[in-house]
């Protein structure tokens, strides 16, 4: 009788299951495996005709051309500094969310509307003020002496990685701070009231009751953004289009490009394989680290 | 009223010269919106009329070349069948061809009508003696002057780099900050690469030596690119930001007033001479520059739009049909007159109402001394040799390598394709 | 509790608030200048004229920019359904029903949606060619759905594990099968739940940008942001008609997350909790 249940159970469970599987199957796990074997093989373009097994060829080349370095170093600084800095600024604006004081609701939308824009449209704006002649950095640079000459926001190869980690510092640290938010208001206010009685400062509140208990949501909201920034790929496109030469071309671009401007779909696909390792490598430290602290 | 009869006429012998028997056919043709201004607009409304059965939708591709060669890429890799028609850069033509991407020409588009086009446009979009492509334009980047300054200062126009180095310092000293000599589309595009070999050839060097041998790095080379740097930084004539330019962002610098020379592509003339251009009737243009001692040098780096079939397509009569009617003679005397596009058509320079586009004829005269980009010879490749020559370029006028070693790496590197 | 210093918070909240919208309100002054507005030296800060002609420009003469709006509706709406529909069936199976490999299952899900976009791209355009996908509407639901599934399922498992056991045991002892307990008690229990997850998928679709870019190669099937991005002509980046389209582009996401930011927010914290 339990059994006939479990069984019945089991039925109608995978019956809700499949057509989320089915989709996932065809729209990731298929296209993810392809590519693969597109990165062990030489084929047709076309895909029609001869696949022919070329074992880890396809990545001995990439271990030999500069620009791949120089695409995963990109990516790598990208994410060391543009990922930090949403933190801290995440954290501290969870903070101050989690206040009480008037207007709070258009501020909660002010920290949403950069999350919610789209990152492509987000970076034309900024592109715009960026625009060395007639960009509004430069316009206020100038007019309050700040600069003599105009300056090349996106001309200059650090400017540029600057430029591009300011823009999705803006655009990300809300993210951020509404998953630290959460975890915030999850934390008892007797802890609070018991450190006051203790007179606790500000800061030692912060330090030693906030951010114990913060770990967690800042852990998750670290693997994410990771992922994103590992990723990046309309950002450089529309902000920089990876240059100035190749300071902003990051993995997700040079493959984009060795994809579709080189039409070599097989080192395209070597490329990405590798971007996949790299960020599986990185979740599987912050997890590490999570297990470790709990 | 004559004009428009002999227009007609043209009109009709270029329609009937492909017209078989009449078929109903959906076509797509995939081209820019703005990239060949309305005159498409009109072309189509044009054929519609001739062909009430050919329906013709037009996917607008993006004006970006690199946007729509990914786009084009995608398609053709997958053998869509659509688009039925579609403008390729002049440089894609090669490397389509090698790779089975384009319907040979002959058989479908009139013989009479590929023997007007201009032969050397031809021989770019020529694989192993198959025409892969008919031309419907072309052009070439130019030096733009500001008469005006020139007068006010007292200066020639410029026939060397030297001059024009002197000149944009002149002004410069005469005109204050914020103001600068020369402006063009160093941005690492492929304007660049066409800036690079104009500045070469007119050293007396270029991409291949006389053996036809890639020759990146030769001393004339390498002074040329030197020269280019200098620009930059020691005689400071050309702001940093030049470096991200893209042609238009140079065109509406010199058209706010803000710059002496420009050197980009011809279709700047409008914009340049429309009624709210700041150097509207202060304004001229030239060939560009050569080097002092090399007067007789080709500097006219040369652009230009095929339209090509889909080796795929359903209905390729009828494609070639819509190709002939956009090349024929009186489609190319609107786009001239109207849009300033270099006919690919020698017989409509002799039109009379070409007497409007005078421009254009003096446009003309700067392809004399024409430099095609080696597309054609480097097939497949030359996407790679392309990116090479930017990325290296590029990082010799970031001055992160000196000229010589950039441009010993980009000859390694080029050697190296297969 | 008054006694510490407000002055100091509301100074942060100003400039957090001003940090994050001047790049808009840049934005809206450069659409109301005229072309020689845009390009003035010294730069106009306030515009001068004030026009409106580059939005009638886009609603009269340049109807395609229109049309990326409303594509972008459709393609987010139908990924939205889908996702729901998909993705709350499974997300209740594996967090309720106690279904074998649930865990495995779920680490899985979230495994695949770590690989970059980017490389699903050549197999995805191929595919979606021979099934005659490329361009349609349901291709890119289609897509979008794939790689918001897993997004979808997360959230909503973690909202349905917070619902009391008791109710639909009670319903069981009823009698109803499992379907009907999703239908009629577990989907009312949770639209709160839907509600945020369906708002954010809406947004992440809206925005999503390389498939979008890839797979809609016809110019009158382009999302927004794809769309807006190609916009620049070969030589040309003219930002009277960027800067106004993106207005335009960015007007339903901005009243979307001002109706609903309490449910986004929601969603999203709920989300990432787990």
């Amino acid at each position: 009788m339990a059994n006939a249940l479990d069984r019945r159970r089991q039925a109608v469970g995978l019956g809700f299951v499949t057509p989320t599987v089915l989709v996932i199957l065809a729209i990731l796990v298929y296209p993810v495996l392809q590519s693969f074997v597109l990165s062990v093989g030489n084929s047709e373009i076309d895909g029609s005709g001869g696949y022919r097994f070329v074992g880890l060829q396809h990545y001995a080349e990439l271990m030999q051309t500069s620009r791949f370095w120089n695409s995963l170093k990109v990516t790598l600084i990208f994410t060391a500094f543009s990922i930090p800095l949403e933190l801290m600024l995440g954290i501290g604006l969870a903070v101050l969310m989690n206040e009480h004081f008037h207007g709070k609701g258009l501020a909660r939308l002010a920290v949403l509307f950069p999350w919610a824009l789209p990152t492509a449209l987000n970076t034309l704006m900024w592109r715009w003020m960026y625009n060395t002649d007639y960009g509004l950095f430069n316009a206020v640079a100038l007019q309050t002496g700040l600069a003599e000459q105009p300056i090349n926001w996106l001309g200059d190869q650090t400017l540029a990685m600057a430029s591009m980690v300011t823009v999705s510092v803006w655009k990300t640290s809300s993210f951020m701070a509404l998953i630290i938010l959460a975890g915030l208001q999850s934390i008892p206010r007797e802890l609070y009231e018991a450190g006051r009685m203790d007179g606790m400062t500000r800061w030692q509140e912060f330090r030693q009751i906030t951010l114990p208990l913060l770990t967690g949501p800042i852990l998750v909201a670290l693997i994410i953004r990771s992922m994103d920034a590992l990723r990046a790929f309309e950002l450089p496109f529309n902000l920089t289009d990876g240059g100035p030469v190749s300071a902003t071309e990051s993995l997700s671009l040079y493959a984009y490009k060795v994809i579709f401007d080189f039409i070599d779909f097989n080192l395209g696909s070597a490329i990405v394989v590798i971007q996949f390792l790299v960020i599986f490598a990185m979740s599987l430290i912050y997890i590490f680290t999570l297990r470790k602290k709990d | 009223m004559k004009m428009k009869l002999l227009g007609a006429g043209v009109l009709a012998a270029a329609l009937f010269a492909g017209m078989g028997t009449a078929l109903a056919a959906d076509l797509v043709l995939s081209i820019g919106s703005r990239g060949y201004g309305p005159t498409v607009e009109k072309n189509l409304a044009g054929f519609k009329q001739a062909n009430p059965d050919i329906n013709v939708d037009w996917n607008k591709v993006s004006d970006v070349p690199n946007d729509a060669r990914k786009l084009y890429v995608t398609g053709l890799t997958a053998k869509s069948p659509t688009p039925d028609v579609f403008a390729i850069d002049v440089i894609w033509a090669g490397e389509f061809a090698q790779r089975g991407w384009l319907q040979p020409i002959e058989g479908l588009v009139g013989a009479d009508v590929i023997k007007a086009y201009n032969p050397s446009f031809l021989e770019a979009a020529t694989l192993d003696g198959k025409i892969y492509a008919a031309p419907l334009y072309v052009d070439g980047i130019h030096l733009f002057y500001r008469t005006d300054l020139l007068e006010k200062y007292k200066l020639e126009v410029p026939k060397t780099w030297q001059e024009l180095t002197a000149a944009s310092k002149t002004i410069m000293a005469g005109e204050g900050p914020q103001f600068y000599g020369f402006v063009s589309m160093w941005g690492k595009i492929e304007g660049l690469f066409m800036n690079w070999l104009a500045f070469t050839n007119s050293n007396g060097g270029g991409f291949y030596d006389k053996d036809g041998k890639v020759a990146v790095n030769s001393p004339a080379n390498i002074e040329a690119t030197q020269a280019m740097v200098d620009m930059l930084y020691k005689d400071k004539i050309a702001p940093e930001s030049v470096l991200n330019m893209r042609p238009d962002d140079a065109r509406t610098l010199f058209q706010q007033g803000r710059a002496a020379f420009l050197m980009v592509q011809d279709f700047v003339y409008a914009p340049l001479a429309g009624d709210d251009s700041a150097v509207k009737g202060k304004f001229d243009f030239t060939r560009n520059p050569y080097f002092e001692g090399h007067p007789d040098a080709h500097s006219t780096t040369m652009g230009g739009w095929f339209l090509a079939i889909n080796p795929n397509s359903k209905n390729k009569e009828a494609a070639a049909k819509l190709v002939e009617y956009f090349t024929a003679y009186d489609q190319q005397l609107t786009a001239a007159v109207e849009e300033n596009r270099a006919p690919s058509l020698p017989a409509v320079y002799a039109d009379p109402k070409m007497a409007q586009a005078a421009v254009l004829t003096k446009l003309g005269k700067d392809f004399d001394v024409g430099v095609v980009r080696p597309s054609a010879t480097t097939g497949s490749l030359y996407p790679k040799v392309s990116e090479i020559m930017q990325t290296e370029v590029t990082s010799a006028l970031h001055r992160q390598k000196t000229v010589e070693q950039a441009l010993n790496d980009a000859q390694q590197q080029i050697e190296a394709l297969k | 509790m008054q006694s510490r210093p407000r002055f100091g918070l509301y100074l942060l909240v100003g400039l957090s608030v001003v940090i994050s919208f001047f790049p808009i309100v840049w934005l809206i002054l450069t659409s109301v200048k005229t072309t020689g507005g845009i390009y003035a030296w010294p730069p106009q800060y306030i515009p001068n004229p004030f026009t409106l002609e580059n939005y009638r420009k886009i609603l009269f003469d340049s109807p395609e920019l229109l049309l990326y709006v409303w594509n972008s509706f459709v393609v987010a709406l139908g990924t939205t359904a889908l996702c729901l529909g998909f993705g709350g069936l499974a997300g209740y199976a594996l967090s309720r029903l106690r279904i074998r490999h649930a865990g495995v299952i779920m680490v899985a899900i979230l495994a695949v949606s770590m690989f970059p976009p980017v490389s699903l791209l050549p197999s995805l355009f191929q595919n979606f060619l021979n099934f005659g996908l490329l361009n349609t509407y349901t291709g890119l639901i289609l897509a979008h759905t794939g790689l918001f599934l897993p997004f979808t399922v997360w959230m909503l498992a973690s909202y349905f594990a917070t619902l009391p056991a008791e109710i639909e045991e009670a319903a069981k002892m009823d009698g109803m099968g499992t379907l009907r307990i999703f239908l009629s008690i577990v989907i009312p229990l949770s639209w709160p739940g839907f509600v945020a997850t369906g708002l954010i998928v809406f947004i992440f679709s809206w925005n999503e940008f390389p498939l979008a870019l890839v797979l809609m190669t016809q110019d009158a099937m382009r999302t927004a942001p794809v769309g807006i991005s190609l916009y620049p002509g070969e030589y040309a980046f003219p930002w009277e008609t960027i800067s106004t389209a993106t207005v335009i582009a960015i007007v339903p996401i901005l009243v979307i997350t001002a109706i609903f930011q309490k449910q986004i927010i929601g969603g999203l914290t709920a989300g990432s909790g787990k």
